[in-house]
């Protein structure tokens, strides 16, 4: 009877010892388990193919960064759908060389004179669209829509940047500009104006 | 009349909850309503206007396509095997066109007599280093092509623009392969000589120099990104 019981409580100490280790051993096994579920977050990119190359001259006498928020919206039945995106710019006020008119330089001595082209907008391509930011988004928005809230913001850019002012202020610095220049080539007496 | 005291007591506790829970009401009703923080939807505008004197030489316009495999995938590692299953049905992919101007710059705003060596009827004009920025980018919305599966959602207006940010910045990385530079440099006499020849001085006897020939270890220093 003695031996029997001997026998029950060794069994018992052997099993308690293996549901031990086993407990270890499958904590140990499965210490770096996990399992996720979601997107990849990578994209592709082809390599970056060169459309053209053009040699230009274009002196820049203001730049005018600008951002804005551009929103739309859309009445459905009992709900609006609304998106709204930062647009970002800059507008590039200057003198594009390739327009000087013939003799549009006359030096004599120490005395220069130079007409300049108007001042204009350097560059009808001024937003940097895939720098944009997404504000808001409720509803389901084509690329249609995307493509006229650019529009609304190429305008409102437009519209605030392209002033008189500053039209004025790159004309003021282009004339100082020149104006240096040509004083450290030595002359002394320097008249820069602008085609109107 | 045990039960009748042990009633009324009831009837008093929770007379007693409902008086109290409804004063909470009451005062939290009273209570100033917290000031809610409007979200202006007028259009805001920030502008930055910098006087500059910049020479823009050369231009380059550049495409490329932004692709997106966007595969809804259970991965993951159980008792120290790792496992990857695509899930049926919940692709998405996109693929969005983008062109962008980068253009090749001098500035002159450092512009002195340091920069000019005048030996006779002879004119040496040593030029600033050159620099490369994105002047403008755009999405080519009417050929964005997407294929969504039905249980997956639209592609949403952040994530649009997340990958074309890393669209741009791609671009960006490219510009020292593009060999803009060399352009820049070629191009600026082709702007600067017509203009001296204007002051009086003879084609040959204008120098137009940079500091150094330009390799794609310096353009990293020279790329200037307004973001």
């Amino acid at each position: 009877m003695k031996i029997l019981t001997y026998i029950k409580i060794g069994l018992t100490v052997i099993v308690i010892v293996l549901l031990i280790v086993g407990f270890f051993w499958l904590k140990n096994l499965t210490k770096n388990d996990h399992i996720d579920f979601g997107p990849d977050e990578e994209i592709g990119i082809t390599p970056t193919q060169i459309q053209s190359i053009k040699a230009i001259g274009e002196w820049e006498f203001l730049s005018v960064s600008a951002e804005e928020l551009v929103d739309t919206t859309r009445r459905r039945l009992i709900m609006k759908d609304e998106l709204a995106r930062i647009y970002y710019g800059t507008l590039r006020l200057g003198v594009d060389m390739h327009q000087v008119n013939p003799g549009w330089i006359k030096a004599s001595g120490d005395s220069i004179t130079m007409t300049l082209p108007a001042i204009s907008l350097l560059d009808k391509d001024f937003i940097d669209e895939a720098r944009t930011k997404p504000f808001y988004e409720s509803g389901s928005w084509t690329a249609t829509d995307r493509e006229a809230l650019y529009k609304k913001a190429y305008r409102m850019m437009t519209q605030h940047c392209l002033t008189k002012e500053n039209l004025q202020a790159a004309e003021a610095n282009g004339q100082e500009q020149f104006t240096n220049m040509l004083q450290s080539m030595g002359y002394k007496h320097v008249k820069v104006t602008f085609q109107k | 009349m045990r039960k009748y005291v042990l009633f009324t007591c009831a009837i008093a506790v929770v007379l007693g909850l409902l008086f109290c829970h409804s004063r909470i009401v009451h005062e939290d009703a009273e209570a100033p309503a917290p000031v809610v923080q409007g979200i202006d939807t007028v259009p805001m505008l920030v502008t930055q206007v910098q006087k500059c004197a910049k020479l823009y030489t050369a231009e380059y316009r550049v495409h490329k396509i932004i692709t997106h495999d966007d595969v809804l995938r259970l991965k993951g590692s159980v008792l120290q095997r790792d496992f990857n299953i695509k899930v049926p049905l919940g692709d998405r992919k996109i693929a969005i066109p983008m062109d962008a101007k980068l253009k090749a710059y001098i500035d002159f705003s450092q512009f002195s007599e340091k920069n000019i060596e005048r030996q006779g009827d002879k004119i040496t004009i040593l030029l600033p280093d050159p620099k490369v920025t994105m002047t403008s980018s755009k999405i080519d919305q009417k050929n964005v092509r997407q294929y969504v599966a039905l249980t997956r959602a639209n592609f949403s207006d952040a994530e649009l623009a997340n990958y074309q940010q890393q669209g741009r910045a791609a671009i960006i990385a490219d510009i020292p392969r593009l060999g803009i530079l060399e352009t820049a440099q070629a191009n600026a006499a082709k702007v600067l000589v017509p203009m001296l020849k204007e002051m009086g001085y003879e084609e040959k006897n204008i120098t137009v120099a940079f500091r150094k020939q330009y390799g794609a270890n310096d353009i990293l220093q020279l790329i200037r990104d307004e973001e």
